[in-house]
């Protein structure tokens, strides 16, 4: 029932997403106004004006904006004086199903202007310039490293989830807990087990994609594993919250099933967050492995670098420790009540 | 067994919400003993060990295991404790060998100790037979045993047994007893619970009785029988009018249970042939009359007027 909801919410939606474009207007007159208000007042496009273009390439590269439209000087002049005309696009093809949503709106709301004005004979062509990203990229590319960011939801939080109550339910923490053992150690072995589990289901998935899919992607291992270390210690954390307050192993795996199969959809493994309604984007938002899911994206399909994804290894780093901290207290506070 | 007190607890109290499940309990337990909780399911045995192994906090009262207090050196009390609970906690997908590893990794045993101890414990316990083979795949009376040996692979001191011998057969308990006595000249010191009064009888060097959260009566199992358990009785069944029976033996501290008449007496074989033809006389037959000696059970009763079987 959720999962359809959440299809339906996703996809039964008349306005699929709403896209950045960028727009340079060299030519500037009434008339490229009345293109970029057209632009505008569409509920997909949020419109921003770059006064050059290697400012607005740079907001492309940034993937600030999903398309940079370049008018050029004497766009007005040759459109009414009936000779060709045209306008320059170049556009982020990272996601397959983005881009052909924004180049074929774009194209379509410059057909549409020239059919309204109506009295030029030329219309206006869309030349779409040597594309700044890589133009080989497809769904596969794209879905890779969503894939790669499956175990976070159901390794990590699903295996660790299993860890605390299992143990409560089997009575062998009544075991540990009357060693010597510290109760931060055991969560600490728990975790240490979750992250071992996650590692190797994380290694099948790459190398099934790589053998099955061949994704043309960038495998920068050095700077994926911290990502994939923060994203399961989210994961992991989660799972042991569950774990800390399940009344059976039954109950904490079903809940963290759930929340898992809810979370994917929230946090952009299989599409991309702007392909999603506002509301589930800001739910998605407050959910540290959904930077995990774009830190890895921006690895594999854009070469992003360390300094381009500090604010996510931030952002996982201080969730993990309020979340371990949560965990501790409630595994302090369920002992304590024993 | 020596002077030196090993466990000692004073004014013990316990709440669980509104039920009082330790209401001031104190004993000590010497060296070297074998110290016997008996008393019914309820009585507050599981929880007081559960608190001696620092698995549950109390609300009043203080204790102390080797002399390290429970809440200051809770660390240290669980490392010179074994603590082998009623429910096997052994992990059923690993072997034995495997659950000694991990229960030795608890109390960080440095390789050398590991393997002396499952020496030991191959010998004492007899878990060598089957070491290697999945706990899932073992018999209930191997599970028990394997659960013994890796409750004591760190070699503690102090042995808590949590009723061990529940669901045993005869056999398989007679042969645990044994297990748990031996540990005696392996200078444990074992506090053991249980609701079988034989089970107290046989093994323990003392025994508290509780009731209600509360040490009703604490000695030698002997000396608790001599004391409280009363005259040794006279059980009679009648085939028909036992109401009358008791009437009839009146003058004698008699009472009814289960259609079974008790009379307490101090010289049984004096008085049975007088009390058979008392009966006889007035016309009540009989189908059994025997004399029973007292057993902690009798004490049990004759403190709280019920079985200890009884819920």
């Amino acid at each position: 029932m959720i999962i359809l909801l959440l299809f339906t919410a996703i996809f039964g939606r008349e306005v699929p997403f709403t896209a950045n474009i960028g727009i340079v207007d060299s030519d500037n007159t009434p008339l490229t106004s009345n293109i970029i208000s057209a632009f505008n007042d569409t509920t997909i496009f949020n419109v921003e004006i770059f006064k050059n273009k290697t400012q607005a390439l740079e907001a492309l590269n940034a993937t600030d904006v999903r398309a940079v439209i370049t008018i050029p000087k004497n766009f007005s002049l040759n459109l009414t004086t009936g000779k060709n005309t045209y306008a320059l696009l170049a556009i982020d093809k990272t996601d397959p199903q983005v881009t052909q949503t924004v180049e074929g709106t774009i194209k379509t709301l410059f057909s549409e202007f020239y059919k309204e004005i109506g009295n030029y004979t030329e219309p206006i062509s869309v030349i779409e310039e040597t594309s700044l990203m890589r133009e080989e990229i497809g769904y596969k590319e794209h879905i890779v490293p969503g894939m790669l960011c499956y175990p976070f939801l159901f390794s990590s939080m699903v295996a660790a989830t299993g860890a605390i109550v299992y143990e409560k339910h089997k009575g062998t923490l009544k075991k540990i807990r009357a060693s010597p053992v510290r109760p931060l150690n055991v969560l600490f072995g728990k975790t240490l087990a979750a992250l071992f589990q996650t590692a190797i289901s994380i290694l099948i998935i790459a190398v099934l994609a790589v053998l099955v899919l061949t994704p043309k992607v960038n495998w920068n291992v050095p700077l994926m594993i911290p990502i994939m270390f923060l994203g399961s210690m989210n994961g992991i954390a989660v799972g042991l919250l569950i774990s800390c307050i399940g009344r059976s192993p039954q109950a904490a795996s079903s809940a963290a099933t759930t929340i898992g199969v809810v979370l994917q959809f929230f946090i952009g493994m299989y599409f991309p967050q702007e392909f999603l309604p506002t509301y589930i984007q800001q739910i998605g938002n407050i959910i540290p492995m959904t930077y995990a899911v774009q830190a890895i994206r921006s690895i594999m399909l854009q070469n992003a670098a360390l300094t381009d994804i500090l604010q996510p290894i931030a952002t996982l780093v201080v969730s993990a420790l309020i979340l371990y901290a949560v965990g501790i207290l409630l595994y302090k506070r369920w002992v304590e009540k024993e | 067994m020596t002077e030196k007190t090993v466990i000692q607890v004073e004014g013990l109290v316990k709440h669980y919400g509104e039920v009082t499940a330790l209401d001031g309990v104190s004993f000590s337990v010497k060296e070297g003993e074998i110290f016997g909780l008996l008393g019914p399911n309820g009585a507050g045995k599981t929880t007081l060990m559960e608190i001696l192994c620092c698995l549950r906090r109390f609300d009043e009262g203080n204790a102390t295991v080797l002399a390290f207090d429970l809440i200051k050196d809770s660390r240290k009390v669980r490392g010179s404790i074994g603590f082998c609970p009623q429910e096997t906690l052994l992990y059923d997908l690993l072997s034995v060998r495997e659950n000694f590893a991990f229960a030795a990794s608890l109390y960080s045993l440095d390789s050398k100790k590991f393997k002396e101890r499952v020496e030991f414990s191959s010998k004492f316990l007899g878990v060598g037979e089957f070491l290697n083979r999945k706990v899932k795949e073992l018999s209930g009376g191997m599970k028990r045993r394997a659960n013994l040996a890796v409750s004591i692979v760190h070699d503690p001191p102090v042995v808590i047994l949590d009723e061990p011998t529940v669901g045993f057969d005869p056999n398989v308990k007679r042969e645990f007893w044994e297990l748990i006595q031996d540990l005696k000249n392996y200078e444990k010191t074992v506090l053991i619970s249980t609701h079988d009064m034989f089970e107290a009888d046989e093994l323990c060097d003392r025994v508290a009785i509780m009731d209600k959260g509360k040490i009703v009566a604490l000695d030698k199992p002997d000396i608790l029988k001599e004391t409280l358990g009363g005259e040794t009785s006279i059980r009679i069944k009648t085939k028909e009018a036992p109401k009358k029976a008791v009437s009839l033996l009146k003058e004698y501290k008699c009472i009814m249970r289960d259609d079974e008449i008790q009379v307490f007496v101090k010289n049984p074989w004096r008085i049975v042939p007088e009390v058979s033809n008392k009966l006889i006389s007035h016309g009540v037959l009989t189908e059994k009359i025997e004399v029973v000696e007292p057993t902690l059970e009798d004490v049990f009763i004759k403190l709280t007027g019920r079985r200890l079987t009884e819920e």
